[in-house]
């Protein structure tokens, strides 16, 4: 019956309880948050407390010494605070393990938080340091600031009984960074390098040998004098240095500006065209300056070889004529004529107009020449050498008296030409003739003409006067001036080869001039004077 | 051969010529020896005990993280030092005067030359774990300090004797007058395993910062100065 009631009495409170809607429970488990020491002399330790359960929970904190099991309660619930313990002098042991337990209780029961073991000497954390004063010295001239504090007066550093050691931050006010500085065990500390007139805060804290740092004291702050005065005198001092230097860097590059200009971008060759005219091209009409070019002397209507890109014909002699021909072979028989013109270096020459490309086809032609000379057959017919190197056959119908032009000044000599059998003339007669190309025909062969006058004709008179053309140089006299000789001939230009000079025809006496007479000269295109107006004296 | 001779030569007058002059410490205070000032020898006698405190106490915290990473797991051990008395706050040891406190100095200091010696011999041969294999060269290092720190306090008490700092009550401790024998016997014979070697280095990291207090209370009653 008894148990019945209890059980009856147990279910009503259940339910009672469940119909409140509120649960009650056995507190929940508390928890030591920390214990600290601030002086190494009394400590506090702080709980977190758990559920209350909904009943009004009580704690306590129970402690027992290293080395003894007597349990002894807190005795101090209310000096530091809410939740905490602190133990003063008389109850604080250094070097001696604390076992700390916190105990919730409640109407329905009590819980024990975990047991913490705790030795004070090392858990002390002190307060920060005490009397921070900031002042700003002036070192030669240069500010920085000494800071200097003292230890908390809790802690007994006098004594030697707990030792601190200092660390200092600094920061201008308007940044975010702060310097930091260690500064042992001294209460004293400079601090430079300080922007002018900037405001620093400055913190100090402090740390047993073997515990936690203590918290930043409050800041103090200080403002470092403008001295910006004499940093300004340097930037000064260093812009007029630069500017000077400057200057003179200017002034030199100005002085080899053109040489730094070729230096860096060298002048590209341009072209030299005989007749082309840039500003011509500049203006813009290409047709004024294509006409230009086209214009003054080509084709050569002046019989002005030197300017022809056309190599001389190199003339064979037929086998009448070897003795002549191996007398004068040293003269550079066959060779072209070239004479070295003043001309400027770029004026077209062909390869005909090199000396030693000159020789080396000296020598070929005279190779050529002994060899045909030898094989050289009745009709002697001509074998030039264009300026390609390939003799071609003369057309015989083409034939005229050729003369060899020796290339010797001195000794202009006519060599062998050929003739028809009935006359002979001698070979030493002194006087020159030349071909002309008349044309090349389908078989690529040359078809020569004399210059002269015998358009197509053959025979005749070896001597055609070319006196229009040239004049044969008869001696140097002491004045340095050319003697010319002035050959006369009667038929002179019959022929329909353009001459653009006409020549005073006297058979004898010549005007001894040294200097050229004006209206009877052609100056070439070159500005050369035609030497055939010029004439000797007459010292024959 | 001459030149041989001659640089033979040379060599001798080099050496003798920069033979640096020594001048020993002499502790006796003989007439001609540079003797260091009794706030050197503090000095250093408080380096040397803190750079101990610091090793034993890295060495300590090594083996619980080594060991039982876990805390509070293990109780506390009972130290073979515990029969010496020593002051345990701030009252008790300004109470004491500097005769005693040299003399517990000299005790805790004697106490633990052979123990710490015994340390690093069982850590040196346990090769099985590297935790002793790469740790006992502290414990060596520890080992030799300890020795070290007692001569230099040794020292440091004859010199505040002669400069009459210190009573004449203070004598030289022999170890085994002081450890009772029962409390740690089995550091004469038998190994140690891990157990002990932890319980030894607890005991050893609380020694030395009682060892360095003292003698920064010693040296501040001593010599009042700047950096008290």
């Amino acid at each position: 019956m008894k148990k019945v009631l209890e059980v009856i009495l147990l279910l009503l409170l259940l339910v009672v309880t469940h119909a409140k809607g509120t649960r009650y429970s056995p507190p929940g488990k508390p928890a030591l948050t920390r214990c600290r020491s601030p002086e190494k002399e009394t400590f506090t330790c702080w709980w977190e407390p758990g559920s209350d359960g909904g009943l009004p929970t009580t704690y306590a904190l129970y402690y027992r010494k290293e080395s003894s099991d007597t349990v002894f309660e807190c005795p101090d619930y209310r000096t530091a605070g809410e939740n905490s313990c602190f133990f003063n002098k008389n109850d604080t042991s250094i070097w001696v393990n604390y076992n700390i337990t916190v105990v919730a209780t409640n109407a329905l029961g009590r819980t024990f938080s975990d047991p913490v073991d705790i030795d004070v000497v090392y858990i002390v954390k002190p307060n920060p340091p005490e009397q921070v004063a900031v002042t700003v010295m002036e070192d030669k001239g240069w500010p920085f600031i000494r800071v200097s504090w003292e230890p908390p007066h809790k802690a007994d550093t006098r004594s030697g009984w707990i030792t601190l050691i200092y660390e200092i931050r600094v920061k201008l006010e308007e940044e975010n960074d702060w310097e930091m500085h260690l500064a042992g065990q001294q209460k004293m500390f400079n601090i430079f390098s300080l922007r002018s007139g900037g405001k620093y805060l400055v913190q100090v804290r402090c740390k047993p040998d073997h515990g936690y740092w203590s918290e930043w004291s409050p800041s103090s702050y200080v403002k470092v004098p403008d001295y910006f005065h004499r940093e300004k005198s340097v930037w000064i001092l260093i812009t007029v240095f630069c500017a000077f230097i400057f200057l003179i860097l200017t002034w030199l590059l100005h002085m080899n500006s053109r040489s730094l200009k070729h230096f860096l971008l060298p002048p590209v060759p341009g072209p030299k065209i005989k007749g082309f005219d840039k500003q011509l091209l500049k203006n813009g009409k290409s047709e004024e300056v294509f006409s230009a070019l086209v214009a003054t002397d080509f084709p050569p209507k002046s019989s002005n070889y030197e300017d022809l890109l056309v190599e001389y014909l190199e003339v064979y002699i037929p086998e009448e004529q070897e003795l002549m021909l191996e007398k004068s072979m040293d003269l550079d028989v066959g060779c072209l004529k070239c004479e070295g013109s003043a001309s400027d270096s770029d004026s077209g020459r062909g390869s005909c107009d090199s000396h030693t490309l000159l020789m080396h086809k000296c020598d070929g032609v005279k190779e050529e020449e002994e060899r045909q000379a030898k094989e050289a057959h009745g009709p002697g017919y001509w074998e030039c050498g264009l300026s390609n190197k390939q003799p071609h056959l003369l057309h015989p119908q083409a034939q005229a008296q050729r003369q060899l032009q020796a290339r010797s000044d001195d000794n202009i000599s006519s060599i062998g030409r050929k003739q028809t059998p009935a006359g002979l003339h001698s070979p030493a007669r002194r006087s020159t003739e030349y071909v002309e190309v008349e044309r090349v025909n389908e078989e690529d062969m040359v078809l020569l003409q004399p210059v002269s006058g015998r358009c197509g004709d053959v025979e005749g008179y070896p001597e055609m006067p070319y006196g229009e053309d040239y004049s044969k140089v008869k001696g140097v006299d002491m004045d340095n001036m050319l003697l010319l000789q002035r050959e006369v001939r009667e038929e002179t230009e019959n022929c329909d080869t353009s001459s653009t000079v006409t020549t005073t025809q006297k058979p004898a006496a010549c005007i001894h001039s040294a200097m050229p007479v004006e209206g009877e000269m052609v100056l070439g295109v070159n500005g050369y004077v035609d030497t055939a107006t010029v004439c000797t004296p007459p010292t024959y | 051969m001459a030149r041989f001779w001659c640089a033979v030569l040379i060599l001798a007058c080099l050496e003798l010529s920069t033979r640096v002059g020594t001048a020993p410490i002499c502790s006796y205070g003989q007439a001609g020896c540079h003797t260091p000032s009794l706030a050197d020898i503090f000095d250093r006698v408080i380096q040397q005990s803190s750079r101990m405190h610091g090793i034993s106490s890295d060495l300590h915290s090594e083996f619980e993280q080594y060991f039982f990473p876990s805390k509070n797991l293990i109780g506390k051990p009972k130290c073979h030092t515990h029969g010496i008395v020593t002051p345990a706050d701030k009252e008790n040891a300004q109470r004491l005067g500097r005769e005693q406190l040299t003399e517990v100095i000299l005790r805790l200091l004697g106490a633990w030359g052979d123990p710490l010696l015994q340390l690093y011999r069982s850590m040196s041969q346990d090769q099985n774990q590297d935790f002793n294999h790469y740790s006992s060269n502290k414990a060596l290092e520890i080992s030799d300090m300890v020795h070290e720190l007692r001569d230099g306090v040794a020292k440091m008490a004859e010199k505040m004797k002669l400069s009459g700092v210190l009573g004449n009550t203070v004598g030289y401790i022999s170890p085994e007058g002081l450890v009772p024998s029962s409390s740690f016997s089995f550091y004469k014979h038998g190994e140690l395993n891990s157990m002990d070697h932890h319980d030894l280095l607890y005991c050893f990291r609380r020694d030395s910062n009682k060892i360095k207090n003292y003698l920064q209370i010693l040296k501040c009653t001593t010599l009042p100065g700047l950096d008290c």
